[in-house]
């Protein structure tokens, strides 16, 4: 490509960080809508960097080129991941296309584009969907289960709209920061900031999984019968040993599972009923 | 033997359409994944709808019970919350049902429901050819319509005649069905499972976090919140405790060196890619 050629088209319009807000909501909004078994979330990422992509690309065909470079396989969490991702690949196309209408050696290539997105998607989503979904999700709602209980509406409505505000907030600060950051963002999971806060949030979510243990995973023994005149009933032996023994060993029981055979959910919840139903048949709980 | 109510086609309806809203992701985009993932608003739509608020309510808090903690590690889910509350929720307020007697209707709806979801891809799968094409032709509305409109419409279509017939013809039915089941031993077994389904989810968040160096928190939390029951110590409370030994633990190994601190990321990662 000469350089004369690449004259005839417009400049780069540079990228703002409303650019990358707007970017972020649009990965928000579509999110999970064209989720599909081949590309799972790659439509959506095209559909929130459009804006952005036009911007920058004002040749028809680096535009196409562009398009087709964000539609490839791409599978990642809603905030943590589509935050950090959507913030970086404008970033990372603002240079390409800098470099593209420069006519200058292409360093930001296709490859070291898709790489740093596929090297992310995964991790980001792991602790994602551990911190998010697993746990800032489950606070609001053992928070709010209580008042369901009592036949309040607020139990439904009090944890969906603070969740809700919740996700938009760290989606856009993480896409701001990752933009702010550019290609440095690739380090942004190594930094000593980043790694405090997730062995925070970790431990947070560890300890919030202990609480709702205790307070909603109800298994008792009902077993109870008379040994020459004595009562002899089970759970109040139990609870003479190790308060809370039953619950305790449910969950662990579920765990164990998942370090032997690995996460199958579905398995999982299936012998779990089938457990609980024959030993809740017998009269053991 | 009382009589069984029905739902109107109206009320069928609006609450297929609700399903369809939350489970196309298209009400309010990422807004969607605690609708789906919690039936807690679904279960009070299912009451404004019913004029039932407060009934709906408390019905729903028990199958928020065996859904806590549920999540989808890496995109796949065992069950669906909110098309399970939409159904179990209708049938125990039409037949006037105990709560826990919601959770024999929920668990095999919200089964069947993740398959439904899954089908979804699929459809969404053939719609993508559009997209490309669109691409191919550089036509932007084109693109718009087959990542937004098309997925939206494909997933409204499959929701909503499956759910209104599911209401409108099957909730009376199951209902009659389910109060047959009133004070036998099922209602014993039904009340274990209610009380013990919650493990599942919290087992699979405490596997997702990834982190067996950490697993003493966890024991930790559980039997302060065992022993201090009586206190009737509130969750905010707890959430308050959780940051404080957070913090300091955090401070206390990054003064100490920070050998502790390099494994999280990659076993995410391992964990993540487990659920596919």
């Amino acid at each position: 490509m000469s350089k004369n050629v690449n004259r005839a088209v417009a400049a780069p319009e540079e990228i703002t960080v409303q650019d990358v807000t707007k970017a972020y909501l649009r990965w928000h909004f579509a999110n999970e809508i064209p989720h599909s078994f081949d590309r799972y979330l790659a439509c959506s990422l095209l559909y929130a960097l459009m804006p952005v992509l036009k911007k920058l690309y004002k040749d028809k065909d680096a535009l196409q080129a562009a398009y087709q470079r964000q539609l490839l396989f791409f599978n990642t969490q809603l905030t943590w991941g589509g935050g950090v991702i959507t913030g970086l690949m404008s970033s990372m196309e603002a240079e390409r296309a800098r470099e593209e209408y420069e006519g200058v050696e292409i360093a930001m290539t296709d490859d070291l584009m898709y790489n740093t997105k596929a090297g992310l998607m995964g991790a980001l989503a792991g602790i994602g969907d551990a911190i998010d979904s697993g746990t800032v999700q489950y606070i609001f709602i053992a928070i709010a289960v209580p008042w369901a209980e009592q036949g309040n509406p607020l139990g439904a409505l009090f944890p969906f709209i603070c969740f809700a505000t919740y996700q938009v907030a760290v989606g856009l600060f993480f896409a701001r920061q990752s933009f702010a950051m550019g290609r440095s963002a690739t380090s942004l999971m190594g930094s000593s900031g980043v790694q405090t806060a997730i062995d925070t949030l970790s431990v947070l979510g560890l300890f919030m999984m202990g609480i709702l243990a205790g307070q909603y995973v109800k298994v008792s023994s009902s077993l109870a019968f008379e040994i020459s005149g004595k009562p002899f009933v089970m759970q109040e032996i139990l609870d003479k040993i190790i308060p809370g023994i039953l619950p305790l060993t449910v969950v662990m029981g579920v765990y164990m599972f998942y370090n032997k055979k690995g996460l199958n959910v579905t398995k999982a919840l299936l012998w779990l009923t089938l457990v609980l139903t024959v030993l809740a048949g017998i009269g053991i709980l | 033997m009382e009589t069984i109510g029905t739902l109107s086609v109206t009320q069928s309806l609006l609450i297929a359409i609700w399903v369809a809203c939350v489970m196309s992701r298209w009400l309010g985009g990422g807004a969607t994944l605690t609708l789906r993932f919690s039936p807690l608003m679904t279960g009070l739509v299912v009451g404004v709808v019913m004029g039932n608020v407060s009934q709906a309510m408390i019905v729903t808090a028990a199958l928020q019970l065996i859904y806590m903690g549920v999540f989808s590690p890496g995109g796949s889910m065992p069950s669906e919350p909110a098309i399970a509350a939409a159904i179990a929720v209708p049938v125990a307020l039409l037949g006037n049902l105990d709560p826990e007697l919601a959770i024999p209707v929920a668990v095999p709806v919200g089964m069947l429901g993740s398959y439904l979801y899954q089908f979804r891809f699929f459809l969404n799968t053939f719609i993508g050819k559009y997209t490309d094409k669109a691409v191919e032709e550089m036509n932007d509305a084109g693109i718009r319509h087959s990542i937004i409109t098309l997925p939206t419409l494909a997933s409204f279509a499959l929701f909503v005649p499956l759910v209104f017939v599911a209401l409108y013809f099957g909730a009376p039915r199951i209902a009659e069905f389910i109060t047959a089941l009133e004070g036998t031993p099922v209602i014993h077994i039904l009340d274990v499972l209610g009380g013990g389904l919650a493990a599942i989810g919290i087992a699979t968040t405490v596997y997702v976090i990834g982190r067996k160096d950490y697993l003493v928190f966890f024991f930790l939390a559980y039997f302060m919140s065992v022993s201090f029951k009586p206190l009737g110590i509130g969750m905010v409370t707890y959430a308050i405790f959780g940051t404080i030994i957070a913090v300091v633990y955090t401070m206390a190994a990054t003064k100490g060196g920070n050998a502790s601190a390099d494994s999280g990321v990659a076993a995410s990662d391992d964990d993540y890619d487990d659920g596919f």
